[in-house]
């Protein structure tokens, strides 16, 4: 299980790394050779796209997600657990509904032919990878949220996390 | 029935003050008040891109689609995208919804198509000055649609894909060397500080087409749905592009007024290099719609003589 | 009230009670977004949003820039640019009575040029300066404050996330919104220095010497901030590089930096990565969230209405702006600043504009209020972090040290509503 959750996070890690050479590339190219990368454009951002959704399925198990915490932290631990526990049902659900639609738009990516600017790569395989990312977040989603239910906390949970704007 | 009519324009764009709006209001009035629309522009909806699935989804009752926008999905119309087809677009777009009616159920079949209609032809609007096909070489530049990208690329130019606003910028600091544009763009996006040259051609035209959902579309009551179709014709997709035709093509005007900006005219010799430089761009899409199950040869000769009929066929 | 007002109303209703039961922010506009448009529209369009948006959102070109300065942040801090910039603002003003409290406000401005989070830097100033100030006889009360103020630097100062999502949102170019924050930073950090002294006066520890040759080995340590600084924003000012191309560079050769001092290896690198993804998603998610609650209420025509309203109530601009932004302070009290942005500003911009003011000096009005509620509490993120990072200070304590410093902000706020050539003379020399 560890191992999953850490191959999730590596994957999204490096598809970031990667979204960010290829924009910084392209830029080099276009100044120092007057030639962009074909492409550049529709490649960073399917692969950002790929990113964000392993990405998200890190945050369905880390429980990173921004939250208004006004009434968790005034009410009693029992029923903050409770609460914790019912965020993360909806989540899970969120995840799957996503999970659902993402896949009808494979499917209509796939029989479309739908393709990228310059090249004219096929769109839906980058979908597809994406679409594997919502299957993760729904894993790692349930995965939390069966280690709230049992009482447990999933991961330590501070603002000092929460670091985002 | 009340409908709603997503499109991705701005609110104050003519297409919807000389076109959307007298549309909304002839089919009211023709409906007696029952058929109404509401408008939903700027793309409050869905994004640009997915205005055809947002009309199959009935996110939207009827919607404002640039099919160009997907690459490959819909192959027959971007007929309506090869260079050196159309001169204007008032004949034009009467004479591209008349040809594209014929395909529009299989080719768009998840969706009712109402009309299809083009925009005014747009040209190269460049920093440096630009006349022959060789000049594209070596540079780069920022393509209205796909189909002129690998026009671009045909021509040993690379094209540079950046966001519409992010155009001028990419310009003005010599990222970009031309863009491809209808002329009042190049006004109304501010790129004429830095293009002055322009090449006096109808190198291309976008296409685009009003997309019903087929559920809103046969669930209106059969009077309501008369109103409709009497509005879904070719003389209407002529009448909704008329003012933004009329006000892209001002744009030409204005810059063949100004003593900066130079309005080149290629030869007659000249003209031809361009057309036999475009050709491999037109086989490619015989070749795609062949493998779409489509008769090309028939399409296309169909195109040029419904083009013909409303003398918007480039000679 | 027609039925489209009742179900934009219950909407609300049910997104906040989500929001109470710490729903995801993100999550929780998704779910009442969706369900919002199936009332009005059906289910099956409103699941097929669901289809469409997200993955729109997600492969969205103009928003790559967030990730990527976020990612440039975490590499500055990884790399431990933020010591050095409070090490140069000890060697330059630590003779000053006061010294490290200004000393702390010029890092947080340093650490702002290079990142585009207030929470970071506030952040990463805890764990820098803090120590130094306790060692050296500042209260608690006054260190807390100075940072948790001098964070808020962050998101003003460029790079700014929060003024790239308004950007995106508003369609206003980013790089103005940008440059347009430089002018108000500067006068941020010359106002808070001044409320230091005007506040803490009779508290304030007298400085310490330092000689000139420690001054000049600061200057080392900088070098690669003020080198990042000019090539990502003066690229920008210079329109030599998109804002982003700027945000891929900086965060590229923050990293390169950092391997070439020897402060990057893989491992912090993997870390990295992983540290600024969960920001950034965790951004993401309200994105999504913000676009599906949005098209549930343009359907039921909320935002029209509330222009229309406002429009309707007459008070003449400045009113109106006011209570603008009052709601956006009362607002900030309980909502991130980020969530903010995403789900008020689509819905007041166009009154504001309608009344004519600037776009891009209204994002610069907007992140200054935002950042109001990063510090007032009850949920005040800057103050949260401080707090998780000393657990010994109380979060009473922190607010209270904060006062002095949010009626500085409130008193920039006004100066900059007077006074809006300020902020775009910058922006306007482009
Ligand atoms: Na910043
Ligand atoms: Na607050």
């Amino acid at each position: 299980m560890n191992q999953l959750t850490r191959g999730v996070e590596v994957m999204a890690g490096l598809c970031l790394a990667i979204v960010t050479v290829v924009i910084f590339a392209s830029a080099i190219g276009r100044y120092l050779f007057a030639y962009p990368i074909p492409d550049s454009f529709d490649i960073a951002r399917l692969l950002l796209g790929i990113t964000v959704m392993w990405g998200f399925a890190v945050l369905g198990f880390s429980g990173r997600h921004i939250t208004v915490d006004l009434l968790a932290e005034a009410v009693r631990p029992a029923f903050r657990r409770a609460i914790d526990v019912f965020a993360q049902a909806v989540l899970l659900l969120f995840s799957v509904l996503l999970a659902w639609k993402i896949f009808s738009r494979l499917a209509s990516a796939y029989a479309s032919h739908e393709a990228t600017f310059d090249l004219r790569l096929p769109v839906w395989p980058f979908i597809g990878i994406i679409w594997i990312g919502a299957l993760m977040a729904v894993a790692m989603a349930m995965l939390r949220f069966g280690m709230l239910a049992a009482g447990r906390q999933a991961s330590p949970i501070s603002p000092s996390e929460n670091i985002h704007d | 029935a009340e409908l709603r009519l997503a499109h991705w324009l701005p609110p104050q764009h003519t297409l919807q003050t000389t076109g959307f709006e007298p549309w909304i209001k002839s089919i009211s009035d023709a409906s007696g008040g029952k058929v109404t629309m509401t408008i939903f522009p700027a793309q409050q909806l869905g994004s640009a891109t997915d205005h055809y699935d947002m009309a199959r989804d009935g996110i939207a009752d009827i919607t404002f689609v640039n099919p160009g926008y997907q690459p490959g999905r819909f192959p027959i119309i971007s007929a309506g995208e090869l260079p050196f087809m159309v001169t204007n677009a008032k004949g034009g777009s009467k004479a591209f919804d008349s040809w594209y009616r014929a395909y529009a159920e299989k080719e768009m079949a998840d969706v009712h198509v109402c009309m299809a209609f083009v925009q005014d032809p747009g040209t190269i609007h460049s920093r440096e000055a630009m006349r022959v096909p060789g000049d594209i070489k070596g540079k780069n530049i920022r393509p209205a649609q796909a189909t002129m990208g690998s026009y671009v690329n045909l021509l040993g130019g690379a094209s540079v894909q950046v966001p519409a606003p992010e155009a001028r910028e990419v310009i003005a600091r010599g990222a970009a060397d031309a863009i491809t544009f209808p002329w009042d763009s190049v006004y109304l996006f501010g790129v004429d500080a830095v293009t002055k040259h322009h090449i006096d051609m109808p190198l291309y035209t976008t296409t685009f087409v009003m997309a019903m959902n087929k559920a809103s579309y046969e669930g209106l009551a059969d009077d309501e749905r008369k109103v409709i179709d009497d509005h879904c014709t070719s003389e209407w997709a002529e009448k909704i592009s008329a003012g933004w035709a009329d006000q892209e093509a001002s744009g030409r005007e204005k810059a063949l007024s100004q003593k900066d900006h130079t309005v080149y005219k290629p030869t007659a010799e000249e003209m031809n290099a361009w057309k036999e430089s475009a050709k491999p761009l037109t086989d490619k899409w015989h070749e795609q719609v062949k493998a779409a199950g489509g008769d090309s040869e028939a399409i296309f000769s169909a195109f040029k003589s419904a083009l013909a009929a409303e003398k918007a066929l480039a000679e | 009230m027609t039925s489209l007002d009742w179900i934009a109303i219950g909407g609300f209703v049910a997104l906040f009670a989500m929001l109470a039961f710490r729903v995801p922010i993100g999550v929780a506009m998704s779910l009442v977004g969706v369900g919002g448009f199936a009332v009005v529209a059906g289910w099956k369009p409103a699941l097929n949003q669901l289809a469409i948006s997200p993955l729109r959102t997600i492969t969205d070109y103009n928003l790559s820039l967030i990730p990527m300065f976020v990612l440039m942040g975490v590499f500055a801090t990884h790399s431990g640019m933020s010591r050095e910039l409070f090490r140069a603002g000890q060697a330059w003003l630590g003779q000053l009575r006061g010294g490290l409290a200004l000393a702390t406000i010029s890092a947080c401005a340093g650490f702002a040029a290079i990142s585009g989070s207030s929470v970071a830097t506030a952040a990463t100033m805890s764990n820098v300066a803090l120590p130094e100030m306790r060692r050296f006889g500042y209260s608690d009360k006054l260190a807390t404050g100075v940072i948790a103020g001098g964070g808020t630097l962050g998101i003003l100062i460029p790079p700014s996330v929060v003024l790239a999502i308004y950007g995106y949102i508003t369609e206003q170019d980013v790089g103005k919104l940008f440059i347009a924050g430089i002018i108000p930073g500067l006068v941020a950090v010359l106002m808070y220095m001044a409320c230091v002294y005007v506040a803490y006066w009779k508290h304030l520890p007298p400085g310490a010497k330092v000689s000139g040759s420690e001054r000049l080995q600061s200057l080392k340590g900088i070098w690669a901030v003020a080198l990042l600084f000019i090539a990502i924003i003066g690229g920008i000012y210079a329109g030599v590089v998109t804002p982003t191309e700027a945000a891929a560079a900086g965060a590229f050769l923050t990293a390169l930096i950092g391997i070439l001092r020897g402060r990057l290896n893989t491992r912090r690198i993997m870390e990295s990565l992983v540290e600024a993804l969960t920001t950034s998603v965790a951004i993401y998610t309200i994105l999504i969230g913000a676009m599906l609650f949005n098209y549930f209420l343009v359907i039921t025509q909320t935002p029209q209405k509330i222009a229309a309203f406002l429009v309707h109530l007459d008070l003449g601009p400045y009113p109106t702006l006011w209570l603008i932004l009052g709601f956006f302070l009362l607002m900030g009290c309980i909502l991130d600043a980020m969530a903010m942005v995403i789900l008020l500003v689509p819905i007041v911009f166009p009154v504001i504009t309608q009344l004519g003011f600037d776009p891009i000096w209204f994002g610069i009005i907007v992140v200054m209020t935002v950042e109001l509620g990063l510090i007032t509490p009850p949920i005040g993120m800057n103050v949260f972090v401080i707090n998780s990072i000393n657990k010994d200070v109380s979060l009473v304590t922190i607010f209270k040290g904060i006062i002095p410093f949010v009626i500085t902000d409130l008193l920039r706020l006004i100066l900059f509503v007077a006074f809006p050539a300020i902020v775009m003379f910058l922006p306007n020399s482009m």
